[in-house]
């Protein structure tokens, strides 16, 4: 199980890229089912009658047009949490494979430079 | 060369934590820029939204974030906060990472197969579940006790209704200390397990769009 790890694996590990669409998916998925278990679990708790349910996290409303802390607005949050997560996880990786090219960059640069 | 280069096991650790300092430092930019760029955002929208309305919840962050108001000029203070904050604990998430997969970074590769060049043409990053879960969640036992010890120590527990709200989603969560421990456990297994989902959820996709390499 513990196989000597070659110099190049490390390397390769260090600049491996980020698939971009795969973390976007994950990302989306993610926020998607979080958005959804946080509207559930409200729903689920039992209040007093008249007692509002999830006036914080209603608020939500302002930013997610159309989601509410409902069962049907569950759905609603999943698929606005889909889209967060995935604009998030694509950015994430966007910059994460940008921001190692800028740096492989600068190394390549130093050591060309060191070489002259 | 092996003594000089602290091999243990054939692993080059010298370069094995050269490899894991550089990345948590490019996380950490990545991840403070982001949150930066979010704040600031957030902050602006909710200026333009609301005017002088603004600022309920969003103000609550002066508490963590010293000098931030839902204000134009506080925006750029937030924006700092959150790069500092964002990118100190992205960069200790990853180091922790880092420390907990070890030397079985190999893992993390999409391929045994090495690359012909694995700088200018680089591997497709997998994700390890159970270190990432292991250090995300560690670090965010971390800020979930610290927030809450934060709120008792400067005397507004009692006023902490908005900090209150956790307990509808971890059982046991109160703004004390004993509270702060509880809640701590608590999110560490919910983080733990929401990094699984997404590591193998990330690591099957990589796995179908790749799968010819």
């Amino acid at each position: 199980m513990n196989r000597p790890v070659r110099d190049h694996e490390i390397l390769s590990a260090v600049f491996a890229k980020m698939d971009v669409p795969a973390m976007s998916v994950a990302a989306g998925a993610l926020c998607a089912l979080m958005l959804f278990l946080a509207t559930a679990i409200l729903l689920l708790q039992t209040v007093p009658e008249g007692y509002p349910v999830g006036p914080h996290l209603s608020t939500l409303a302002h930013y997610l047009p159309g989601y509410e802390v409902s069962w049907y607005g569950a759905l609603i949050g999943m698929f606005y949490g889909f889209l967060i997560g995935a604009i998030g996880g694509f950015a994430i990786a966007v910059y994460w494979n940008l921001t190692h090219y800028v740096a492989l960059g600068v190394m390549l640069i130093s050591s060309a430079e060191l070489a002259d | 060369m092996q003594a000089t280069n602290h091999n243990v096991n054939g692993v080059n650790l010298k370069l094995l934590n050269a490899a894991i300092r550089f990345n948590a430092l490019m996380l950490g930019f990545t991840a403070g820029t982001l949150a930066a760029v979010v704040i600031y955002s957030a902050t602006q929208v909710s200026i333009a939204k609301w005017g002088d309305n603004s600022g309920n919840y969003l103000g609550l962050l002066a508490i963590f974030f010293p000098g931030y108001s839902v204000t134009s000029g506080g925006a750029w203070v937030g924006a700092f906060w959150a790069f500092i904050y964002a990118g100190t604990f992205s960069a200790l998430s990853y180091r922790l990472y880092g420390r907990v997969l070890g030397t079985r970074i190999a893992d993390i590769l999409l391929s045994t197969v090495p690359t012909e060049n694995p700088v200018l043409k680089p591997s497709v990053l997998r994700l390890h579940g159970i270190s990432l879960g292991a250090a995300i969640g560690t670090m965010a036992a971390l800020c979930l006790f610290f927030s809450t010890s934060w709120l008792v120590v400067r005397g507004t527990a009692h006023e902490s209704i908005h900090a209150a709200l956790f307990s509808n989603y971890l059982p046991g969560y109160s703004v004390s200390i004993t509270g702060a421990l509880l809640g701590a456990v608590e999110v560490f297994a919910v983080v733990f397990i929401a990094c699984q989902l997404l590591a193998s959820v990330y690591n099957k996709i990589v796995e179908m769009r790749h799968k010819k390499t």
